[in-house]
């Protein structure tokens, strides 16, 4: 039997990466596009050998390669070809990319690990969710299970293929070529049970440790989140001037700049409750608190509408730097006092998330419909 | 195999009549998962390590997309080996067979290949095996970490140099002389410094050889394809990485000029920087659209003689900082000097790499570059 030394150099390697990603995950959070085409691209140097390399900015010998090259936009489709001719085998430096689903479950792992956050009860996936409606198998696909052959389909594929290919009318099944399956149309599963809306503040004073953070933050709500409720509906959306909303992997694609007008944040917010009035509906908005000066007025009726619209409204307060709390964020930390269903949170560091999860998640458990508003939290998160 | 073996015993024909001669070639229909394996690490039964394993994934993923997927190899020793790939296509092996030829006669003929270790491949097995029992013995982390350092290190080799002054100055010699290392320590250096020599020969000549092998590649199969197939060959030809194209187009400026015993001649005695400083004009640079780019103000240098100035100090240092050992006025020290004091080195590597050096020497280290002394010792990294 032949010894397969490739693939236990690539395990070898595999489980170098995970422990030098985690080491590295502060650095890697925060940069400005975190998923690119669906992954997560490393910039630090990576699971290179230590040798010595000049700086970025060094001048490289290229070859043209008529716009079809890597080397970015700018550089005119000019491919480095360093890699090739200087090493070996390999290029000069190989950056490492990640499936973005695959870091995400990395960075929970180490945040998890930093945050000691109390074992939740771990509820097996789909086991919570209660749906009335089965399945309804209404949809056809090459591709199924055996007992779900529509022999309609399958039959008429078959009679198709005997014409083509042997030029007579014969029902000569080969199920592999001729098969068709009844199949769940994707659509048609509706089963969720809330609808999480995320709203991030991307104006241009949010980046660096503050981007840091906030993804932290996040990762660690979805992985709350996604653990007990897998079938939650989640949608996503980004302001600074004007707010839009993005897929998951936009979601942190986007650059930071700008300027902050939180109101249409929540706008923008409410706008994802179209439709979807028998679910649960929580609102995650993370802001540094800065808006324009102009929009304050604007952003504090945005509030008081999105309280009465949703059934809790978190408000995080990103403040690495553990200064005061001032501007929106104030105003907002004042109601959360008074309103039932308004959370605030003040995160300055790891421990202060593990706090504002803790009580937001007994909230989100208890709450819900009807149970909101039994449950008064006059603190917040924490203040 | 076997339907091959008319095609191979047509080529070989042709190709004594060219006047290369050869050792013999054992040719092996593989899998993709296999020649990446080769590939990844250099030699087939080498000892295993991380590092390769960030290769082979590489590989692995670009035969998947079969983007400028590897089609053969060919390993330097007696008699030589040449990995064809099963998913090929007959086109493509007849291709990748007249291709081997063109090594094996570099291997063969060239000067510089007379004193590379043409049984490489039994002296990997037995370092791999030495490894392995110093790691039941001492331990698979202390192994692995000492493997780590001196993989780190050995990238300092020079197979061409032989004056003992200036080897010296490289810092894998050094710290095999100097070092204060366990005998199995040092013998696990001194096996990965001979392996490291080994490539290093081969990336000294790498242009010449795959610039030879695809020139000799493209002769015979002039000679030995119709028209239609010979077209369909030119674009796989000019669609190969620069070392290949660039090696060929020059092969091809010494046949204009001096005649095929011309380029015959060239490949028995050139390495590539006198292959490079020879031969390469303005001309060929404006046809391959070579330049040396400067991120810094986004502009490109088409002159050949910054092509070349360039083309050459990679060769001459793999496109790595030079660093040298500085003469010690005490047994116990150990400073690096960065020699081009005007261009930066990455700082992030820095610790990491005196680290690894730190590991072999066990006593502070010192690196003078970027206007700055590091210094290395138990305590970690300092700087003034």
């Amino acid at each position: 039997m032949r010894i397969h030394r490739g693939r236990i150099a690539q395990h070898k390697h595999d489980e170098l990466l995970r422990t030098y990603l985690k080491q590295n995950l502060h650095e890697l959070i925060q940069q400005k596009e975190l998923v690119v085409d669906g992954k997560v691209k490393t910039q630090l140097s990576t699971l290179d050998l230590p040798t010595l390399r000049y700086g970025d900015d060094e001048a490289y010998l290229a070859q043209g390669t008529g716009g079809s090259g890597r080397g970015g936009g700018g550089d005119e489709g000019a491919q480095a070809v360093g890699g090739l001719l200087g090493g070996d085998h390999h290029g000069p430096e190989v950056r490492v990319e990640l499936d973005f689903d695959e870091f995400v479950r990395l960075a929970q792992e180490v945040l998890l690990e930093e945050l000691e956050l109390p074992a939740l009860q771990r509820v097996p996936r789909g086991g919570e969710v209660e749906t009335e409606d089965l399945p309804e198998l209404d949809d056809l696909d090459r591709i199924g299970l055996s007992a779900d052959l529509n022999l309609e389909e399958t039959l008429l594929a078959s009679l198709m293929r005997n014409v083509r290919e042997r030029g007579v009318l014969d029902y000569d099944v080969d199920v592999r070529q001729d098969g068709w399956y009844f199949v769940e149309d994707p659509r048609a599963a509706r089963n969720h049970r809330s609808l999480e809306v995320y709203v991030l503040d991307i104006s241009g004073s949010m980046r660096g440790d503050y981007l840091a953070l906030v993804r932290k933050t996040i990762f660690l709500l979805w992985y709350a989140l996604e653990r007990r409720y897998p079938t939650n509906l989640r949608r996503y959306v980004v302001f600074q001037d004007v707010a839009e909303e993005k897929t998951r992997e936009e979601f942190f694609s986007v650059e930071s700049s700008g300027g902050t007008h939180i109101s249409s944040g929540f706008e923008k917010a409410m706008e994802m409750l179209e439709g979807v009035s028998e679910y649960d509906t929580y609102l995650f908005l993370f802001t540094d608190g800065e808006t324009s000066s102009g929009d304050f007025e604007l952003a504090k009726r945005k509030y008081e509408e999105a309280l009465d619209r949703f059934d809790l409204v978190c408000y995080g307060h990103v403040n690495p730097g553990s200064r005061g709390v001032g501007g929106f964020s104030e105003y907002v930390q004042e109601v959360a006092r008074r309103r039932p269903n308004a959370t605030f949170a003040n995160l300055v560091d790891l421990d202060s998330v593990r706090e504002a999860l803790r009580e937001f998640l007994t909230r989100v458990d208890g709450g819900g419909k009807g149970c909101g508003s039994t449950r008064r939290s006059s603190r917040g998160w924490r203040n | 195999m076997r339907e091959y073996e008319a095609v191979i015993a047509r080529v070989e024909e042709l190709a004594r009549q060219l006047g290369l001669r050869w050792d013999p070639v054992v040719f092996r229909m593989s899998e993709a998962e296999e020649i990446a394996e080769v590939a990844s690490m250099g030699l087939p039964n080498r000892f295993v390590h991380w590092y390769w394993g960030g290769a082979y994934k590489e590989i692995r993923l670009q035969q998947d997309k079969s983007l400028l997927s590897i089609l053969e190899l060919v390993l330097n020793s007696r008699p030589a080996y040449a990995f064809l790939r099963r998913s090929n296509t007959y086109l493509q092996n007849v291709l990748v067979i007249a291709h081997v030829y063109g090594h094996a006669d570099f291997f063969a003929n060239n000067h510089w290949f007379q004193k590379s270790n043409k049984n490489m491949l039994n002296e990997a097995e037995r370092h791999a095996r030495t490894f392995r029992t110093y790691e039941a013995r001492y331990g698979r982390e202390t192994v692995e970490a000492l493997l780590d350092s001196c993989l780190t290190v050995a990238a300092s080799v020079n197979a061409f140099e032989r004056d003992p002054a200036r080897r010296r100055k490289r810092l894998v010699y050094f710290l095999e002389e100097h070092a204060p290392l366990e005998p199995y320590e040092r013998e696990v250096l001194q096996a990965i410094r001979e392996e490291a020599e080994y490539f290093d020969l081969i990336q000294r000549t790498h242009i010449t050889n795959e610039g030879w092998a695809t020139f000799v590649e493209a002769t015979l199969l002039r000679e030995l394809l119709t028209a239609r197939e010979w077209a369909e060959v030119c674009v796989h030809l000019c669609a190969r990485p620069t070392p290949y194209t660039l090696g060929y187009a020059l092969f091809g400026a010494i046949r204009r000029r001096r005649g095929f015993e011309g380029a015959l001649a060239a490949r028995r005695y050139y390495e590539d920087v006198r292959l490079i400083d020879e031969t390469l004009t303005q001309d060929l640079v404006d046809r391959l659209d070579l330049f040396v780019y400067d991120p810094r103000d986004r502009s490109r240098n088409t002159q050949v003689d910054a092509v070349k100035e360039m083309l050459i100090e990679q060769k001459l240092y793999r496109g790595e900082p030079r660093v040298e050992v500085e003469d010690p006025d005490h047994p116990r020290d150990l400073v690096l000097v960065h020699v081009e004091e005007g261009r930066k080195l990455d700082p992030r590597r820095i610790a990491l790499y005196l680290k690894a050096v730190h590991g072999l020497w066990k006593h502070p280290v010192r690196l003078r570059a970027n206007g700055k002394l590091y210094t290395f010792d138990r305590r970690g990294l300092s700087t003034a």
